[in-house]
């Protein structure tokens, strides 16, 4: 029996030789010992992959160990539901909200422990609790706001005061920042320190070294299905960090030879486009790309990026304008005909749709050409062709699988990039669009598309790179330009000497170039 | 700091790969059995429902198990069924591989039968064209009432199983007017066609082998011809490739270039044309004419043999002839036991229903995989 004193010396959370073997084979957690001393923020950082939301969700009851025990104050417990996880005082808030769109604030907060007025919901006290919660904990909500309508930094807070309402002592953030604005972030963490004085724990995954520095006060890192180990703060860098996620030096700047331009290859003008619902997406856009360049577009997200990416992509069909490659039209094309013409396409949604998770590795990397030989012959598909070719992808691009014939979804999330890449990149496109490549990516897996981007520019392709993040898309791009309400309002020829916060007031719409001055540049 | 800093560990494929397929033999044998225990888990379902109506269990369950296999006549209709199921089964699982739910199998069979029986009576062929004739154009014209559902889903975007039961309707009662008013023949008794011309008449296996096996035909061979000519299709051809890609995930297929409308469309129209062969079976090969309600609730039937296999078309003999062999008993069951129609329902649901909940069980275990953080 531990006597009082044992349990105070034991750490809150305690979870020993945890592994997790998934029904389809998959190793998720490999003997992995993990714990959480009460009032700290602890950091659990990793590659996508690596093994910690299956860890977290262990904790929190999602998912069952394979083997392992958790010790919550020293005691064995084992925790079967979400339930049971809060009925200990554990609770979670993940990177995908689970929030009823269409009811309130306090509605959300309050929903399955409502307060009750004869057998109806007690609306006003649900408001007044909320209110009162939200107050306590710095978490600025509108209890009477329908969630639908309100901003995503405020339904994560949402999130974690209805954690708070159910009598959570311990919180787990999963990814919370990967959908915030700096901005947010700042209020986020801000709150994160207040629960931690009022005596609440958290525990917040994430893969953003420069967060994890800022905020946490031990952090341990994963790698592999495996716990690498636990550091304090004050022994930790981002650069040993880094290495520790990786296993291996990780190199974050971007080596890249002075531009070899070709020939236009991609002539983009006075592109219009107006969504269903009659908005207009593009006005007038007018570029060119040449072969052997990045083109970088910048711009706050919403500005008509998607829509320009999906244009020319050919999944959405055009208003009016042209588009040319290497001279001929391809406006207008379907998707299958714009790929015919020489174009490659990598998805800023391509983990939902630039792969198929439920077929094989080789299947999705035929997608662009399985109706042409060697894939198809007399009208049949050679099986023996799609697992050459998948092999061949696998081992050139490293992708990190046993056996092609798995479904894509069984890969990590950088090893689904990879797939993604792989296919677009050996159509030897003459255009290569790459829309937010690094959105919501781990640090091998950026450095792994920067240097895909580079190498396929030094062979000659014509690069479009659309991304919301400045400084990735000022380091890598040979020109830039910028988007803003549907408009290029500026195109720089370089971008030697220009600085984030130059091309900052053209994203923000305050600085617009002259016509003349963005045709000079094209 | 405490931790040292472990090199990245190699990857050794081989070694995994040989992991990954043991745990995958392994799910597959739990799966296996587990199928075993819900099947007699579901028997003993049945048996408890059996005696609280205070029925003879016992030899109710021997009728049910044993009935069809009890007397050749009975094990001809166990065929029979099961050549219509599987033809059926087949027929919808390519638009459900598309993750389309066409249930418009049943107006596809009953146009098939007309066309079938139109020319197999009035249009004098020699033989072998006389069967081939009317398959031909069964085929075509379930192709056709197929299509229909299939490019308003796909160009207009109108819901499938509203369009498909929709039709359905329009084609069952087209069938019961032109039956009554148009095929049969004036002064008739009841409510029939002509017979069909006998060189259209599949043979009957009673026949073939001297063995009294009642209407089991020829048309087995269809089945497992179809039971191939599906699993290539699906597996081994470009537009196999499409549908499945398109039911893995229809934006995915648009984006990597897929016609997904085309596909889509022509995955409605190729499971009408395979449901126009079970058509084909009735009128020619069990009924030789055209009968009232010749296929009455068949086409749903179709979809639980489908839903049971998994769209897996070399399931789909496996669990059509299991289900029919569960119908015919069924009603061996009520005549010899004197179990009304409900209880062998009920039984006959029980069965399913637990079977089916296996499978859903799995399909979302396959979907609960840890597919990753993001």
């Amino acid at each position: 029996m531990p006597t009082a004193s044992d349990s105070a010396a034991a750490p809150l959370i305690e979870m020993r030789n945890i592994t997790k073997i998934y029904p389809n084979g998959v190793l998720a957690d490999n003997d992995v010992s993990f714990e959480v001393r009460a009032g700290e923020i602890h950091a659990l950082v990793g590659e996508n992959g690596a093994g910690k939301s299956t860890l977290m969700k262990i904790l929190y009851g999602m998912e069952r160990p394979t083997s392992g025990q958790i010790y919550l104050r020293g005691a064995p417990v084992t925790i079967h539901t979400p339930h049971e996880a809060i009925a200990l005082g554990i609770g979670m808030v993940h990177q995908n909200f689970m929030l009823v769109p269409s009811f309130t604030v306090a509605e959300n907060i309050v929903l399955g422990t409502e307060p009750l007025r004869g057998a109806f919901v007690d609306k006003r006290a649900a408001v007044a609790a909320t209110a009162s919660l939200a107050q306590q904990y710095g978490l600025n909500v509108d209890p009477e706001a329908v969630v639908d309508v309100v901003p995503v930094g405020m339904r994560q807070r949402v999130e974690i005061l209805k954690a708070l309402y159910r009598g959570a002592d311990v919180l787990i953030l999963d990814e919370p920042t990967a959908v915030l604005t700096p901005q947010e972030t700042h209020e986020l963490f801000a709150a994160i320190r207040q629960l931690v004085n009022a005596g609440k724990t958290v525990i917040f995954i994430s893969h953003k070294l420069r967060e994890v520095m800022e905020i946490s006060d031990r952090i341990s890192v994963m790698r592999d299905a495996r716990m690498v180990g636990t550091i304090d703060k004050r022994n930790a860098d981002e650069h040993l960090l880094a290495k520790m996620m990786v296993g291996r030096e990780v190199f974050l700047n971007i080596a890249k030879p002075p531009v070899q331009r070709g020939p236009v290859v991609l002539k983009v003008r006075d592109l219009e486009y107006a969504t269903e619902a009659g908005v207009e997406a593009l006005k007038h856009v007018s570029f060119n790309v040449y072969a052997g360049e990045i083109f970088g577009i910048a711009g706050v997200e919403g500005n008509g990026q998607t829509e320009l990416v999906e244009v020319i992509a050919g999944l959405r069909a055009p208003l009016g304008g042209v588009i040319e490659l290497e001279g001929k039209s391809i406006a207008g094309l379907p998707p299958r005909g714009v790929r015919q013409a020489g174009v490659a396409h990598i998805p800023e949604d391509r983990l939902t749709n630039g792969v198929a998770l439920e077929s094989s590795i080789q299947e999705n990397l035929i997608v662009d050409r399985y109706e042409r030989e060697p894939f198809t012959r007399g009208g049949f598909l050679r099986p023996s062709e799609v697992a050459r070719n998948g092999e061949v992808l696998i081992e050139q691009y490293a992708i990190r699988t046993p056996d092609g014939a798995l479904p894509v979804g069984s890969l990590s999330g950088g090893n689904m990039q990879k797939v993604v890449v792989a296919r677009e990149l050996s159509s030897r496109p003459k255009l290569l669009i790459a829309a937010q490549p690094t959105r919501g990516v781990d640090i091998g897996a950026t450095e792994f598309m920067h240097e895909q981007l580079v190498k396929a520019r030094n062979a000659g392709v014509a690069i479009l790179l659309v991304s919301a993040d400045l400084s990735e898309v000022m380091s890598l791009s040979d020109r830039l330009a910028v988007m803003h309400a549907g408009r290029i309002v500026a195109i720089f020829p370089t971008t030697n000497g220009l600085t984030e916060e130059e091309v900052g007031l053209y994203m923000l719409g305050t600085k617009t170039m002259t016509q003349a001055e963005i045709e000079r540049n094209w | 700091m405490q931790a040292t800093l472990p090199t990245t560990p190699s990857f050794d494929r081989a070694a995994e790969r040989a992991r990954v397929q043991r745990e995958r033999r392994r799910t597959a044998m739990i799966d296996v059995l587990v199928t075993l225990g819900t099947i007699a888990l579901a028997l003993l379902v049945g048996f408890l429902v059996m005696l609280i109506v205070g029925k003879d269990p016992i030899l109710a369950y021997s009728s049910l198990l044993g009935g069809p296999l009890s007397r050749t006549n009975r094990t001809g209709r166990w065929i029979e069924d099961a050549t219509t199921l599987i033809i059926l089964g087949l027929s919808v699982s390519i638009p459900f591989r598309a993750r389309q739910f066409s249930l418009g199998a049943q107006g596809q069979m009953f146009m098939a039968a007309m066309i079938a029986a139109v020319i197999a009576i009035y249009v004098p062929m020699p033989p072998l064209v006389a069967v081939l004739l009317p398959l031909a154009a069964a085929m075509l014209a379930g192709f056709l009432v197929g299509l229909l559902p299939g490019l308003m889903k796909a160009y207009l975007n109108a819901n499938e199983i509203v369009s498909t039961l929709m039709l359905n309707a329009v084609v069952v009662l087209l069938y019961d007017f032109l039956l009554t008013n148009v095929f049969t023949p004036p002064g008739s008794q009841s409510l029939r066609s002509e017979a069909i011309q006998a060189g259209s008449m599949l043979a009957r296996f009673t026949t073939l082998l001297g063995v009294n096996l009642g209407r089991a035909n020829l048309a087995v061979l269809f089945a497992a011809i179809l039971v191939v000519a599906v699993w290539a299709l699906l597996n081994r051809t470009p537009f196999g490739y499409e549908i499945r890609t398109i039911g893995a995930n229809e934006k995915f297929a648009r984006y990597g270039g897929i016609n997904t409308r085309r596909a889509i469309a022509l995955s409605f129209a190729i499971g009408g044309a395979i449901a126009a062969v079970a058509g084909v079976h009735l009128v020619l090969g069990v009924h030789q004419r055209l009968i009232p309600g010749i296929a009455a609730g068949l086409g749903f039937e179709g979809i639980v043999v489908a839903l049971l296999a998994r769209n897996n078309p070399l399931l789909i003999p496996i669990t059509g002839l299991f289900y029919s062999y569960l119908r015919v008993g069924g009603d061996i069951m009520e005549q010899e036991a004197a179990v009304g129609t409900e209880i062998v329902l009920v039984i006959q649901a029980v069965i399913i229903l637990l079977l089916t909940a296996q499978v859903l069980v799995n399909y979302v275990k396959s979907r609960s995989r840890p597919v990753r953080e993001t």
